[in-house]
């Protein structure tokens, strides 16, 4: 009689609910929707001002010319849907082309790649102790770790350029004249979106960003995969330093400079909420593109970088407000 | 003859287009106290926003003494004498009590902030209420009831002639609560007309001169308290008699092995607690805040860390240093502070049920959402969650009752033989608190060992076997099932808001 009573209740409710779910419309529409129909008008616009805009090898330019900050993206957004920071990936990549440059003579090209790579898992490595062992804040720990690691690169450096011969493999064309910097982009993107949407590990990263005293409670080592995270994000550094190394057969102090910012706007561009528990590596892509086809687009026009970096600025701004706005009337109940 | 302050009439409220509320009346007379009752989703803070100047209605009116009145925003509300004092305790943490009191009214003098005018209101304000408060003690440094006369002092600055409460008790112990009340009393005998709202009927009969309950955005009870008992106060929320019997777990056999014991627990927050779980039986832990009940709770999960005694699961003595490993020892929690400890905030309902099941439902660490989505179909319907039942809902999209039985269905899915449920209706409507109590019993008698560690003496009335009655960190009574009751309870916990 009691049951009979409740389950009434419980379907009268659950129609009320079927109602409400009509009206939440706006809520179910991905992010990434309005981003696709932002990066679509801006494709249209600038194939009408160039024509040179749709051929095959500008978009090959668009991939490769944001290859680096994509691979590093790649590891800021999982950090960054973590609830954390990477602030320094460029002076990492500056140091680890540097340990490349510097030993690459003396013990060859296999042995100081592999090297260089370590020493960008370092910087990860440091990053993760401490913010989940001392427990610094991210994004002071790696305020700290970009200043030191640029200071390093620039004092052992000695402000030259320093060359590195017979290194160029990322601007090898294995197929469709693509250059390998570019595979390895969306090589790692695509496995960062797997991990991301399909392991315990993606999910466990989503969780912690939600909620880290409930993804403690359900159980998760939060601690071990902030540390991991970062471990990942150390060796996309790694990584990055060895493209840079090889796209510019050189490197010098100035090497990776700003690439943090590059990577926190597309990351944020591409939707995924500062505060942590939202955002995808696909969103991150889009984001990527949107900035990376803005900057081409302007060249092509003929417009002076000074002036690209003004518009990603704005961009991002527009972008979020945007979001912001979307949020609050999503909110409104 | 009633001299009514604020008179409310056919008030609708629409969001998008679902009607909340469908024409609500209300006459708020000065000098008494109103309590507003509904479950969740009835509308209640909805229309207390619109008085508040928050929202603003599609329909209806409001006149303040007799004048109508239009609020376009919360400052309008304020200066026609409405205040509202929220739920959630809305201070500035690094100033000082007297900063805090009239936050938003400095008094100024040539353009520069006023110092002592400023001390002088706000020890006229808390002399009005009886309060003694340290004016220049950071208010971080206060306990949460200090900081709530803050709030109240806060809503009394100015020609506040209405003040409206939002579930003020929520956070307080029981010692405070009375205080609160006698505030409120004190505000209305000086001539305030008083909205109070609540969860709780006790507080109701114990307060009020008249209550108001509001069910699916219409007014369904609206009489002086003395005329109604408290079965119809319920079926007005409800809207049809819920039975308030108990449910009676099923005895543990006596010959049945302890799964987890306690010898001479201690920490900061309590000392020397023994006590024995075995299957089939709910224990009960009644205590207050601060009677060191949920610290206790948490400990025995390992959220938290004892120092003193042992703890035995299935005999073997085991300390835990993260709550993974008492999840391993067949342990589910349900942590006292929902929003905070348990959900999972942007993800799914299969997402959330699913979470501690992940390195188990997982092949070679990868994941399919199919799987969640079937782990969740496990429980769906056992639970009666109201709910899309393939579970793609975001949690937070939910009500607090059926959070609760998604956060419940974790632990059933994690194949748990305890569960720790530490203030499992806080925040939960009637209705899914009557749910909550039958699906532990059935827990109970399909043969897991529970405790519910409670503040609120219903949990522990409807459903425990035996209940173990903390105060200030120590066992003070253990009180068996058939001598279970709100007197006792109370009693043993030093009295109730009756008293």
């Amino acid at each position: 009689m009691h049951d009979k009573l409740q389950s009434e209740t419980v379907a009268a409710m659950t129609d009320f609910d079927a109602n409400r779910g009509k009206t939440s419309v706006l809520r179910r529409t991905p992010e990434s929707a309005a981003l696709l129909a932002f990066l679509l008008a801006e494709i249209v616009f600038f194939s009408l001002s160039s024509p040179y805009f749709l051929t095959w090898g500008n978009w090959v330019n668009v991939i490769t010319a944001l290859s680096i900050t994509g691979v590093l993206a790649a590891g800021g957004t999982m950090l960054l849907i973590a609830g954390q920071f990477d602030l320094s990936v460029g002076s990492g990549v500056a140091f680890v082309a540097l340990v490349m440059a510097l030993t690459v003579n003396s013990i060859g090209i296999v042995p100081a790649s592999g090297l260089a790579l370590l020493v960008g898992i370092g910087i990860g490595m440091i990053n993760g102790f401490l913010v989940t062992k001392i427990g610094v804040n991210a994004l002071i720990t790696t305020l700290g770790t970009l200043a030191i690691f640029r200071g390093l690169t620039q004092s052992i450096g000695g402000g030259k350029n320093i060359p590195i011969s017979n290194f160029d493999w990322a601007i090898w064309r294995p197929f469709l004249n693509i250059p390998l910097s570019a595979l390895v982009f969306v090589v790692m993107a695509i496995i960062v979106g797997i991990v991301l949407k399909r392991t315990v590990f993606g999910r466990s990263i989503y969780a912690i960003g939600a909620n880290e005293n409930a993804a403690r409670l359900v159980g998760i080592k939060t601690k071990r995969v902030v540390f991991q995270s970062f471990l990942l994000s150390g060796a996309f550094i790694g990584l990055g330093g060895l493209m840079s190394a090889s796209q510019l057969g050189s490197t010098s102090g100035t090497t990776g400079l700003g690439l943090e910012l590059a990577v926190v706007t597309a990351v944020i561009l591409g939707g995924t909420s500062l505060k942590g528990g939202t955002g995808t590596m696909f969103g991150t892509v889009i984001g990527l593109l949107i900035v990376g086809v803005l900057n081409n687009g302007l060249t092509l026009m003929n417009i002076n970088s000074a002036w690209q970096q003004a518009a990603t600025g704005f961009l991002l701004i527009v972008a979020v407000s945007f979001d912001q706005l979307r949020q609050r009337l999503v909110g409104r109940r | 003859m009633r001299k009514d302050f604020l008179a409310v009439r056919g008030i609708r409220k629409s969001f998008g287009t679902v009607e909340v509320l469908h024409g609500v009346d209300l006459d708020l007379a000065a000098g008494t106290i109103t309590a507003l009752l509904g479950e969740n989703g009835a509308g209640k803070s909805t229309f207390v926003r619109i008085l508040a100047g928050d929202h603003r209605p599609d329909d209806g009116s409001i006149s303040v003494d007799g004048k109508m009145v239009s609020f376009h925003n919360v400052g309008n509300a304020r200066d026609a004498g409405i205040r509202l004092i929220a739920q959630e305790i809305a201070d500035a943490p690094t100033l000082t009590v007297a900063e805090n009191i009239v936050l938003g009214a400095w008094p100024t003098r040539n353009g520069l902030l006023d110092r002592h005018a400023m001390h002088r209101m706000a020890r006229e304000a808390l002399d009005l209420l009886g309060a003694d408060l340290p004016l220049t003690a950071n208010v971080s440094n206060l306990r949460l009831g200090e900081r709530q006369i803050i709030e109240i002092a806060r809503a009394t600055i100015g020609a506040s002639k209405c003040i409206i409460f939002d579930e003020a008790t929520a956070a307080l112990s029981d010692a405070e609560a009375r205080k609160l009340f006698i505030l409120i009393r004190r505000l209305a005998v000086r001539g305030a007309a008083i909205l109070y709202i609540t969860h709780r009927l006790d507080e109701v009969f114990a307060l009020a001169d008249r209550v108001c309950v509001l069910r699916d955005g219409r007014v369904s009870l609206d009489r002086p308290t003395l005329e109604v008992s408290q079965e119809q106060v319920i079926e007005a929320m409800v809207g049809r008699a819920v039975a308030h019997a108990r449910h009676s777990p099923g005895q543990p056999s006596s010959t049945a092995k302890p799964v987890l014991e306690a010898e001479s627990l201690g920490s900061d927050a309590f000392s020397n607690i023994s006590f024995a779980l075995r299957p089939g039986e709910i224990l009960g832990m009644y205590g207050k805040v601060g009677s060191g009940v949920q610290e206790l709770s948490a400990s025995l999960v390992g959220a938290r860390t004892f120092d003193k005694g042992r703890l035995l699961i299935d005999g073997k003595p085991t300390h835990f240093r993260h709550p993974a490993e008492a999840i391993a020892a067949s342990i589910g929690h349900l942590p006292a502070d929902r929003a905070a400890e348990g959900l999972l905030r942007t993800m799914t309902l299969a997402e959330n049920l699913s979470a501690p099941s992940w390195p188990r439902l997982a092949r070679y660490g990868m994941l399919s959402g199919e799987k969640l989505r079937s782990a969740y179909g496990r429980w769906h319907r056992e639970l009666r969650v109201k709910a899309d039942p393939s579970g793609g809902q975001t949690i937070t999209e939910l009500s607090g009752g059926n959070q609760q039985k998604v956060l419940l269905g974790r632990w059933l899915e994690a194949g748990s033989r305890i569960l720790v449920l530490t203030e499992p209706t806080r925040g939960v409507d009637v209705g899914a608190r009557q749910e909550i109590y039958r699906v532990l019993t059935e827990l109970a008698a399909k043969g897991h060992a529970i405790i519910i560690a409670s503040s609120d003496y219903e949990d522990i009335n409807a459903v425990a076997s035996r209940a173990l009655v903390l105060v200030r960190g120590q066992t003070i009574a253990e009180i068996p099932h058939a001598r279970i009751s709100t007197e006792t309870l109370t009693e043993a916990a030093g009295g109730g808001i009756h008293a």
